[in-house]
């Protein structure tokens, strides 16, 4: 087989996956894009073995890493995702703007001096949650 | 290994290589729609086409082990995580409006222009490159677990690592408290997952 | 063709060798021990959290952590002593990693930067007391929504993670292999076992959770993008060189290898080797947060838990550029006169947008994140020199950068008010004449930002430029210099802030800390003040350490 198929097969399929992550906002989306793309490298990365003949088949053996740290990424990416779906009912990237260059902050200037309540750490969230509600 | 004279043009291609365009194609066609349908569910059953298809494609490039690896890891765990994630984050079942942001035009050219690139450099270096897939396959679970125990030992070990830490690590960000089976509970407390919501819409008002 | 397909289905039997026993490998423990001890500890850790009663597992978890890095930095000293880092380096564990002067250099700086932060991740008395219990800066239970009744319950039933020392020393493990690491499999796989945790760590905060989570999500979807890059470009130049060991990746570009058939068209094109190299590169320069690759880091820097910030910060940078110097210097310096001006745009461009944009920061802990943003650029020129004075202006440099970090952040974490820390830069005036020594010592940090003599940034930036000059890059020191003068400009503007300015009424008080705080403070004044004062002899030991192994 022509070593351009698989190649160029991949190299385009890593770019879908690019476009994927720039052009997606839901995260998890965004995730299968990356997932995509990892998955391009490897059809690369095997059909460089087997056409190399690799004695230590570091293609496949790098190929192999891959995909497990591909899903022990996914585990760690979702639980994430999915706490912040918790707390702020969206998985939408372009909604995290809480922490940005311009812009007033939640815990900014006078807003920072809150009601002592029972646990601070609730007003601070509370703080950050009403600062957010009220720019969108 | 065999040099560039010694093996059948574009022109004519080989069984094995028009199998391995055809799956390419389909790869690539699913792997479009799962960066484009706007139907979020339909992202994830179309990635599973595009995994799949990776899975053949490794198999005609004889790597068996990582094919069959492939099927198991990604198609049966990755993609099932991603689908429990699209429901747990209740995603929309119809057309989801804000499964792109504004900037896919930026995007779209980033990815062309990138596109463009790599294939100018991999089509130049590989032109006339011939993989010779005859022989002992080179991915056998034989040789690839040889290899691995042997070669490859230390960042396999150091993989275990990851692998551990990920697992504590989920574990820390999803672990619901004990105190809650403890304490006598109200109904929406005792249900996490329906809790939340009317926590927030409290807030919320 | 038909033989290739049927050869699919019937490997065993025509296998042309048979591997009925797999050899052992050749693994050198004691050279490994440092990084094993780490693992131990992390494993030990998990132990701990699964066996030992909530109650003591505070103490447990802090006493294996601070026992395990101290064993490991034992262990670095004794390898270094027993000439590991002259003589005998060598490459070890079937060719994975380097035992060599900088990658013991540098896995002690980052065994001593973990030691510091895990004093500040345990410290307990600066929160208020929650229901009669002493709290830390990490989330009672991760998964709890900020303000629910259910979280109100954890802090009662006295929860806290404790979950996060073993999750520190799993990326103390994955940042020590990263230096040494001989082989891009072993970068990549290292790489992750560092990123993981830290994405972990970066959602645990217990104040401003949202930020916190927020700060997780953009680093992790950032982190998990970056390293595709890199493994595309893994894969180019694997395609490239037929190896993926950083030694036999340097003889094909050097043209010494021995060339086999299959590669003997692809090893002439240079593109192939340039693209491949400069994503690889990129993949690192995210890590290191240099220029265009920086857009996470104030995020990141801003919304993680503040311990956990300063050790990212200190020893994240230790470890990427360690990675990019050895890629730079054994991997692709047969390609130097094209990946310099690159370098170059890159250095000038951190250093520059770092300092000009932290002028405008209004946050504390983003004016950090700025400022190393543009210690990455000052750190660049040193790499670029490609000099062994170049490796050692750099090891020097990024020991006396990660201690003054740690320090500042350290410090950051003490001036609270009822919301948590209080981090708005205008909160902070006047905080030089209520609690003059806090105000003191953050002044110490700033000035050694800023490179003031007889601080550590001074010597570290004079070897740096000095490197870089010596390698020809004298405008970049120049512009260098510039930079350095514009970054040195908003270190004293805080600190006119702190001292010559009216204290705000009701302004943040400064928390007393107990002493793991203060040691981990301590520590950072006493190592910027001694690198500053007496820098030869550690410019001499990072001078011993600077010759990388092939």
């Amino acid at each position: 087989m022509h070593l351009a198929y698989p190649a160029v097969l991949a190299v385009l399929l890593f770019c879908v996956g690019l476009y994927g992550v720039l052009a997606r906002r839901n995260a998890i989306l965004v995730l299968m894009s990356v997932e995509l793309m990892l998955n391009a490298v490897n059809l690369n990365l095997v059909a460089f073995d087997v056409w190399l003949r690799d004695t230590l088949h570091a293609g496949q053996a790098l190929t192999l890493f891959t995909i497990t740290v591909a899903a022990a990424e996914i585990g760690i990416g979702l639980a994430i995702v999915l706490l912040v779906y918790r707390n702020r009912g969206t998985s939408d990237v372009d909604k995290l703007t809480d922490l940005a260059d311009t812009g007033t902050l939640p815990d900014s200037g006078s807003a920072s001096i809150a009601p002592a309540t029972d646990n601070p750490a609730d007003t601070a969230a509370e703080q950050a949650l009403r600062a957010r509600e009220q720019t969108a | 290994m065999t040099l560039a004279a010694g093996h059948p043009g574009f022109m004519s291609p080989t069984g094995v290589e028009i199998a391995f365009v055809l799956v390419g194609i389909a790869t690539l066609g699913a792997a479009l729609v799962t960066v484009t349908t706007k139907q979020l569910v339909h992202a994830a059953l179309w990635l599973v086409v595009a995994l799949g298809g990776f899975a053949v494609e490794y198999l005609l490039l004889t790597a068996e082990f990582i094919a069959w690896v492939q099927v198991l890891i990604y198609v049966g765990s990755v993609v099932v995580l991603l689908l429990f994630g699209l429901m747990l984050t209740k995603a929309p079942i119809g057309r989801s409006p804000d499964a792109d942001s504004g900037n896919g035009w930026v995007a779209l050219v980033v990815a062309v222009a990138a596109a463009a690139t790599l294939v100018w450099v991999v089509v130049d270096a590989f032109r006339s490159t011939w993989v010779d897939l005859g022989g002992a396959a080179q991915g056998s679970a034989k040789v690839t677990g040889a290899i691995l125990f042997r070669h490859w030992v230390l960042p396999f070990e150091a993989l275990s690592v990851l692998l551990l830490a990920a697992l504590v690590g989920a574990i820390v960000l999803s672990k619901r408290g004990a105190p809650a089976r403890r304490s006598l509970l109200s109904k929406s407390e005792a249900l996490p997952m329906r809790g939340v919501p009317s926590e927030r819409k409290a807030r919320e008002s | 063709m038909t033989g290739t397909i049927h050869s699919l289905w019937t490997t065993a039997a025509d296998s042309a060798t048979p591997l009925d026993k797999i050899p052992t490998p050749k693994i050198e423990y004691a050279q490994l021990s440092p990084v094993l001890i780490v693992f131990g500890a992390a494993v030990l850790g998990i132990l701990v959290e699964a066996l030992l009663p909530r109650r003591s597992r505070y103490i447990a978890q802090l006493g294996v952590s601070v026992t395990g890095l101290a064993a490991a930095f034992a262990a670095i000293v004794a390898l270094a002593a027993d000439g590991y880092a002259s003589a005998k380096s060598h490459i070890a564990a079937m060719g994975a990693v380097a035992v060599d002067g900088p990658a013991l250099f540098l896995q002690g700086t980052i065994v001593l930067v973990a030691l510091v932060a895990a004093f500040t991740f345990a410290e307990r008395r600066l929160d208020p007391l929650a229901h009669g219990r002493r709290v830390d800066s990490f989330a009672a239970q991760g998964s709890t929504v900020p303000g629910s009744e259910q979280e109100k319950r954890a802090v009662r039933a006295g929860f806290t993670t404790t979950e996060v020392f073993p999750l520190l020393l799993f990326a103390v493990g994955g940042m020590m292999i990263f230096p040494a690491a001989n082989d891009l499999l072993t970068l990549f796989v290292s790489l992750e076992v560092f990123s993981l945790p830290l994405y972990l760590l970066c959602a645990l905060a217990r104040r401003h959770r949202l930020l916190s989570q927020e700060a997780a999500v953009k680093y992790f979807l950032l982190g998990a993008f970056s390293s595709a890059i890199l493994l595309f470009g893994v894969a180019l130049l694997y395609g490239y060189a037929g190896t993926i060991s950083y030694g036999g990746i340097a003889d094909v570009i050097s043209g010494t290898a021995k060339m086999t058939p299959a590669l003997a068209n692809t090893t002439a094109n240079d593109s192939l080797l340039l693209i491949g190299g400069a994503m690889v590169v990129v993949g690192l320069l995210f890590k290191v947060a240099a220029v265009p690759f920086h857009m996470w880091t104030p995020d990141v820097y801003q919304g993680a838990p503040t311990p956990v910030t300063g050790f990212m910060a200190a020893a994240t940078k230790v470890a990427a550029f360690g990675a990019l110097l050895r890629l730079l210097y054994v991997v692709l310096p047969g390609i130097r006169w094209d990946w310099r001006p690159v370098m170059w745009g890159v250095a000038i461009a951190t250093m520059v947008i770092g300092a000009i944009i932290a002028v405008t920061q209004t946050d504390v802990k983003r004016l950090l994140a700025y400022s190393s943003i543009a210690h990455a650029g000052f750190i660049l020129a040193g790499v670029i020199a490609l000099s062994p004075d170049g490796v050692s202006s750099v090891l020097f440099y990024l020991a006396a950068y990660s201690f003054v970090t740690l320090g500042a952040f350290a410090v950051v974490t003490l001036v609270r008010d009822a919301g948590g820390e209080a981090t708005h830069l205008s909160r902070w005036a006047g905080l030089g004449r209520r609690s003059p020594l806090v105000a003191a010592v953050f002044a110490v940090f700033l000035l050694a930002f800023a490179g003031i003599p007889l601080t550590s940034g001074f010597a570290g930036k004079f070897a740096v430029f000095k490197a870089a000059a010596q390698g020809g890059a004298v405008p970049l020191v120049i512009i260098g210099v510039i930079s350095s003068a514009i970054a040195a400009f908003f270190y004293i503007r805080v600190i006119v802030l702190m001292f010559f300015s009216e204290p705000q009424p009701g302004g943040p008080s400064v928390a007393v800390p107990s002493a793991l705080t203060s040691t981990a403070i301590a520590a950072g004044v006493a190592v910027t003040l001694a690198l500053g004062v007496a820098p030869q002899y550690f410019l001499d030991l990072a001078g011993k350490a600077s010759v990388f192994v092939r």
